[in-house]
């Protein structure tokens, strides 16, 4: 147990690449235990990467990802698989399993990994979807349910095992004002009546920022900054700053690197 | 249940793909679980085998008794050595039988025919028939029939 | 635009090369790690006989008309050209061989890429652009042994019953044709089938024929849909070259199982 058990999740040194682009170039990350941690960052800064390293479904170039005191890229296959049994990962699109219904996506992970009989699988389903408020949907088939249900069933599977973390990826995306407003009360009602550690990958800043405990800003490949959403605001990091208040031009151009606008227009093919 | 339907259906399948293989078997290539004789083997030297080939059927009086199971050149005598699996039950073959390579029809594949001799003797596992009469080769045949010709006319 | 220089157009020829090399490995690792890796699944027999199910059950209704059909061409084809020699008894043996050696493994295999290959391709590409399998993975199941593992077994076992039954309507297609509509004689159509078809030689060759291929086909398919772009297009490239690749397969293992079983006549 070498990592700090303050800590659920620690990114030591983490050097990630995609063919020969680095993603992330030595990232450090400490994520503390029971908080709501965000990951902000602008759109293809690798947020969606990084909460694949942490659950080991993409393997650093380099360094080491601790998750409860276990280094996730060193561990065999079968390990980690059993690892990732305290993780639970709610997917930007819901990822809930087509051929089946509500029930038994909830049921599936309590199928797989326990022996309980059918009665108690049922009263666990019942109360994780009772969490989510959508115990009246158990029937429904998912093509049925709307995003915002699909991503609270989704989140209610993510919870079936009680897992000591868990990571939303993207989960303001592409919701109504209502639907987002249920997942920010969710996010932080579970966090703190289930003890878990969250880690919230987000670019809504606002939501983000109104249930975050602490928040990583990320881009280029690096942390730009880190601190409780207030300070952040205050960054003497333009870069920070821009993205936090939302300003269209900064040190993020508004323009995609190109020519010279003469060369282009008057110049030479 | 639409579980049930689903097994059922499975099942069908996998019963329907082994019945297929046996109505291939039975039907379609005439094997049939009782006719799996145990066969012995039987020699015969042809000086021309031409159009014979492996898996002829070897019969007797017209029945099928057997089949050509390999052919080869025997090096010393220069002439087609051809091996015959013949039924076990057909186990009374006199040693001065005949073995003759004959076609089905005018056109036809070749297969051997066997007449019967009339020695007491009998033919033993891998004994060889001696008395054999090789394929009728065409070109043969046309050859010696226009040699006759010339012949008569030059009288 | 890039120049193309001997040594840039050498080197697109190398680069083709390494990524050959490089799909080949990871499509071999992948096969492995799904049949023979450690870590079964509980309730594995159960998820096979769904894939029997929808690869093999439902790809039964094309197998069979199709075998139908070319039963019945093959002996219309047969009995025109064999009736000019006076041997259209002959028909049988020629259907039943045709179907058993050439037509039955191959067509099953072109019809089952098309009819299940595509559909397992695409369905596991779907499952992969929607997040599914990397979802399988975060609850901790192994989507290779989950997913993977009895979508390959059921294309394994389903492709061989479905040549099998393919040549068996065929050859009923065939007798249809020659006998109740063409009048050939019934008992010279059977016998002759029954004198030349041999059971090891032509009915064990033609189901290990469809053996090979259900191994390459459904190798491919999966594979394609486990390995594709997580995009709509992705998901539709990766349908296409499964059913190019898998034809391409199936019609080339042909040809070099044909001349090792049947070349040295």
């Amino acid at each position: 147990m070498t990592a700090d058990n303050a800590y659920a999740v620690e990114l030591k040194g983490v050097t990630f690449k995609r063919g020969t682009r680095s993603i992330f170039e030595n990232v450090d990350i400490r994520i503390p235990r029971g908080k709501v941690t965000g990951i902000m960052g602008p759109s293809g800064s690798g947020k969606t990467t990084l909460l694949r390293l942490m659950g080991a479904q993409l393997r650093p170039a380099a360094g080491e990802v601790w998750v409860n005191g276990q280094n996730l890229p060193q561990l065999s296959r079968s390990d980690l698989f059993d690892a990732r049994k305290n993780m639970g990962v709610l997917f930007q699109s819901g990822a809930l399993f087509t051929d089946l219904d509500v029930f038994e996506n909830v049921a599936f992970p309590l199928r797989v990994h326990t022996d309980l009989p059918e009665e108690m699988v049922r009263d666990i389903v019942l109360m994780k979807l009772q969490a989510v408020g959508l115990r009246g949907a158990i029937e429904l088939m998912p093509d049925e349910l709307s995003g915002g249900m699909k991503r609270r069933v989704a989140l209610a599977r993510a919870i079936a095992m009680d897992p000591q973390i868990l990571m939303y990826d993207e989960p303001f995306v592409g919701q109504d004002p209502i639907a987002m407003g249920v997942l920010v009360r969710l996010i932080r009602l579970l966090n703190d009546a289930l003890g878990i550690t969250s880690i919230v990958v987000s670019h809504d800043l606002a939501e983000t920022s109104s249930i975050a405990d602490y928040v990583y800003v990320v881009g280029d490949g690096q942390v730009l900054g880190q601190g409780a959403p207030a300070e952040l605001k205050d960054s003497d990091n333009p870069r920070i700053r821009q993205f936090m208040k939302g300003q269209p031009d900064g040190p993020v151009p508004f323009h995609f690197s190109a020519p010279p606008l003469g060369a282009d227009f008057l110049g030479k093919r | 249940m639409q579980n049930r339907t689903l097994e059922v259906g499975v099942g069908l399948f996998v019963l329907a793909g082994i019945l297929a293989l046996v109505l291939l078997a039975l039907r379609v290539s005439g094997l049939s679980p009782a006719s799996h004789h145990d066969t012995y083997k039987l020699y015969a030297n042809f000086d021309n085998i031409a159009g014979l080939t492996v898996r002829a059927k070897v019969t007797l009086a017209g029945v099928t008794i057997g089949k050509v199971a390999a052919i080869d050149l025997d090096r010393d005598s220069f002439t087609g050595r051809v091996t015959m699996e013949v039924d076990k039950h057909v186990d009374n073959l006199p040693t001065d039988s005949t073995a003759s390579i004959l076609t089905a029809g005018l056109l036809g594949e070749k297969y051997i025919g066997i007449s019967v001799g009339g020695d007491s003797a009998l033919l033993k596992d891998g004994g060889t028939i001696h008395d054999t009469q090789s394929s009728l080769v065409l070109e043969d045949l046309i050859g010696k029939f226009l040699l006759n010709s010339v012949g008569k006319d030059a009288k | 635009m890039r120049r193309k220089t001997l040594i840039g157009r050498v080197r697109l020829v190398g680069r083709a090369a390494i990524d050959v090399v490089q799909v080949l490995g990871r499509s071999s690792l992948f096969l492995l790690h799904a049949l023979f890796g450690r870590g079964g699944i509980a309730g594995g027999f159960q998820l096979l006989v769904q894939q029997l199910y929808s690869v093999g059950v439902l790809s039964l209704p094309i197998i069979i008309v199709s075998g139908v059909f070319i039963g019945g061409v093959l002996a219309l084809q047969g009995f025109s050209i064999l009736t000019q020699y006076g041997s259209e008894q002959a028909v049988g043996q020629m259907v039943a061989l045709t179907l058993l050696r050439e037509l039955g493994p191959v067509v099953t295999g072109l019809l089952f890429a098309g009819r299940a290959g595509s559909a397992l391709t695409a369905e596991i590409g779907n499952m992969k652009s929607t997040e599914q399998l990397s979802s399988l993975e975060m609850i901790g199941v192994d989507p290779l042994k989950y997913i993977a593992a009895p979508r390959l077994w059921a294309g394994f076992i389903s492709l061989p019953l479905l040549a099998l039954m393919f040549s068996v309507v065929g050859v009923w297609g065939g007798s249809w044709v020659a006998v109740d509509w063409l009048g050939v004689y019934e008992g010279s159509f059977w016998s002759n089938m029954q004198n030349s078809v041999s059971f090891t030689d032509d009915v064990l060759n033609g189901l290990i024929k469809s053996v090979v291929f259900a191994f390459v086909v459904t190798w491919i398919a999966v594979f394609q849909g486990y390995d594709c772009d997580p995009t709509s297009e992705g998901i539709s490239r990766a349908t296409t070259r499964t059913v190019v690749y898998a034809s391409l397969a199936v019609l080339g293992l042909d040809f070099i199982m044909t001349a090792l079983m049947f070349g040295d006549f």
